[in-house]
């Protein structure tokens, strides 16, 4: 467990020494604020759409900051070389997979704590505060990059980080279009429906992380009025987690049958 | 417990590269093995399929045929990769850590405990002379320091054998005799050392056996005094220049004025008592007289010849 360890605070340590993640979550820093700006060209409609954008901000620079580091950290293991050094140590190849993707994830954390707390002071600018239902979403959002980092990992393990990005942006995309697809489905008869169905089923449900707005339980959801409940949160957490596993794993047995030339 | 350390039997790698799958032999045939207690090269050209030997042995590439034991474990293995360390071939590190970091880090790696690794790290950083950067990022280190610093990430493990590739690439004189003498020193500790090299006298000072590779192909193993040929090449008499009459060389014979004095160098089995004796007679003024054996240069040449010739 040390040596994991070992290399999660080394990849957390690589990510906060690099000078392109601080560019980024100034924008996102810069996003979030702006809201209040922007709250204030509305009639009476401040706080939602402070609430509205800045977590439109932590969705999407935590999902480039994801894809970002998670295609860039071990590439640049491959690419530099490192980890010519590294692998020869008394380390399971899966160890050092492993430990990456845990210091990618304490690295979205921190910048995830940081978005929020943003969000927390813009709002209570406003007089409003960082409530349960903003708690909830932020963390269905850190799940969401969760999965978006194991997926941008697992083509890191094989692929350049240009390829890497354009598929886990894609893999984001799509994720996030699984109601729009599975509609999509319903028009254009059985057999598009059902072959389209068996990809929703296996495509990254990335919807679930964003459900404001969403029908769940019959009911529309939003952050504003009645969110999801706790057990939505575990289900969707339980989602993320396991789809994370599995994509890793793949990650790990491609990683453990490549030769490092 | 085991003389051998390390056996490589019958290695063979095979890369398909490029989009049309294009099949590049790197290593057709390598077995050899490395013995406790001594200092191990393994020579070869550029591109003969060193580096890709060393890293089939680290577990870094897998094998098309053969099989190799480091430590009496098969490769890859854990428990083994925990009494050896390596330093890679223009070793790049973590440009963002300090020695200090680096070393800590390549210590928990190693199941170093906290504290040991601090002192492990401290001692490791004067004995590779690097006690003026501490504190400094290895992204300021030049060529020679990285060498340096290579070495002691290869020993954080306190390891019983140490593979380095080619560790004398890119340094200066005294950075080369500092690895030879540090070699030579981990050797008295009773430590293994297994490096590649194409720096042919570096290999005189240290090797107590080598390994010969040419394309893809071990050619000797053995001992140097043992692959080396004993018979004489030729022998050399250097005389001042212009003083008495120089008498006439034997067949094969050639003359070569060099800043000292004149040059001739007699082929083997060449009569050098009658010819000195001649040279004696004619006033000749005699600097030097030296035999040549050949030397690891010589075999190295010879060898690599042998093999363009056969492929």
């Amino acid at each position: 467990m040390n040596r994991i360890f070992a290399i999660a605070w080394n990849t957390f340590r690589e990510a906060v020494r690099n000078k392109i993640l601080y560019s980024l979550l100034f924008f996102a820093v810069l996003i979030i604020v702006s809201a209040l700006a922007i709250g204030n060209l509305t009639l009476h409609e401040e706080v939602r759409t402070i609430r509205d954008i800045g977590l439109f901000g932590i969705d999407i620079f935590g999902v480039i900051i994801a894809i970002f580091v998670g295609v860039n950290l071990l590439y640049k293991e491959l690419d530099l070389k490192t980890v010519y050094t590294i692998l020869p140590k008394p380390l399971w190849r899966f160890e050092f997979v492993l430990g990456k993707w845990l210091g990618i994830l304490l690295t979205l954390a921190v910048q995830m704590v940081v978005m929020g707390m943003v969000l927390g002071v813009v709002l209570a600018v406003e007089d409003a505060h960082f409530d349960l239902a903003t708690a909830k979403a932020v963390w269905l959002l850190f799940v969401n990059v969760t999965l978006v980092t194991s997926i941008a990992v697992f083509f890191s393990a094989f692929s350049s980080p240009f390829l890497s990005g354009f598929f886990s942006l894609g893999c984001f995309v799509v994720g996030r279009s699984i109601p729009d697809i599975r509609a999509l489905g319903e028009k254009l008869g059985p057999a598009a429906k059902a072959v389209l169905s068996v990809f929703c089923d296996l495509a990254p449900n990335l919807h679930l992380f964003y459900p404001s707005g969403a029908i769940v339980g019959a009911e529309e959801v939003s952050v504003h009025r009645q969110f999801v409940g706790a057990d939505y949160i575990l289900t969707a957490t339980g989602y993320g987690l396991a789809y994370s596993v599995v994509v890793l794993v793949l990650a790990m047995l491609i990683f453990r049958k490549r030769d490092f030339v | 417990m085991s003389d051998i350390v390390l056996r490589a039997d019958g290695l063979a790698k095979t890369f398909h590269l490029g989009l049309f799958r294009k099949r590049v032999e790197a290593v057709k045939e390598a077995s050899f093995d490395v013995r406790r207690g001594e200092v191990f090269g393994y020579l070869g050209p550029n591109g003969s399929g060193k580096t890709t030997t060393l890293k089939m042995l680290m577990g870094l590439v897998f094998p098309t045929r053969g099989r190799a034991e480091v430590l009496g474990r098969p490769v890859p293995n854990r428990e083994a990769k925990r009494r050896l360390g390596y330093l890679p071939e223009s070793p790049y590190f973590y440009e963002y850590l300090t020695p200090e970091e680096f070393l800590d880090l390549v210590g928990a790696l190693c199941d170093v405990p906290r504290r040991e690794r601090r002192k492990r790290a401290d001692t490791l950083v004067a004995r590779v002379g690097l006690d003026h950067a501490r504190g400094r990022p290895l992204r300021k280190f030049s060529k020679g320091m990285l060498q340096r610093i290579g070495i002691a990430q290869a020993l954080m493990g306190d390891p019983e054998l140490v593979v380095l590739d080619e560790p004398m690439t890119g340094l200066d004189p005294i950075g080369r005799k500092e690895i030879r003498d540090l070699m030579l020193e981990l050797k008295r500790e009773g430590r293994t050392v297994l490096y590649s090299t194409h720096i042919l006298p570096d290999v005189e000072m240290t090797c107590d056996r080598v390994a010969m590779i040419f394309a893809g192909r071990i050619r000797n193993v053995g001992r140097l005094s043992d692959l080396l040929t004993a018979r004489l090449l030729s022998t050399e008499v250097c005389l001042r220049h212009g003083v008495g009459q120089i008498p006439g060389l034997p067949d094969g014979g050639r003359l070569h004025e060099t800043a000292d004095g004149m040059l001739m160098e007699l082929p083997e089995g060449s009569d050098v008592d009658a010819f000195l004796r001649a040279v004696l007679a004619a006033n000749c003024s005699v600097i030097s007289v030296t035999q040549r054996r050949e030397s690891l240069e010589d075999l190295f040449v010879r060898e690599a010849g042998a093999q363009e010739g056969t492929s």
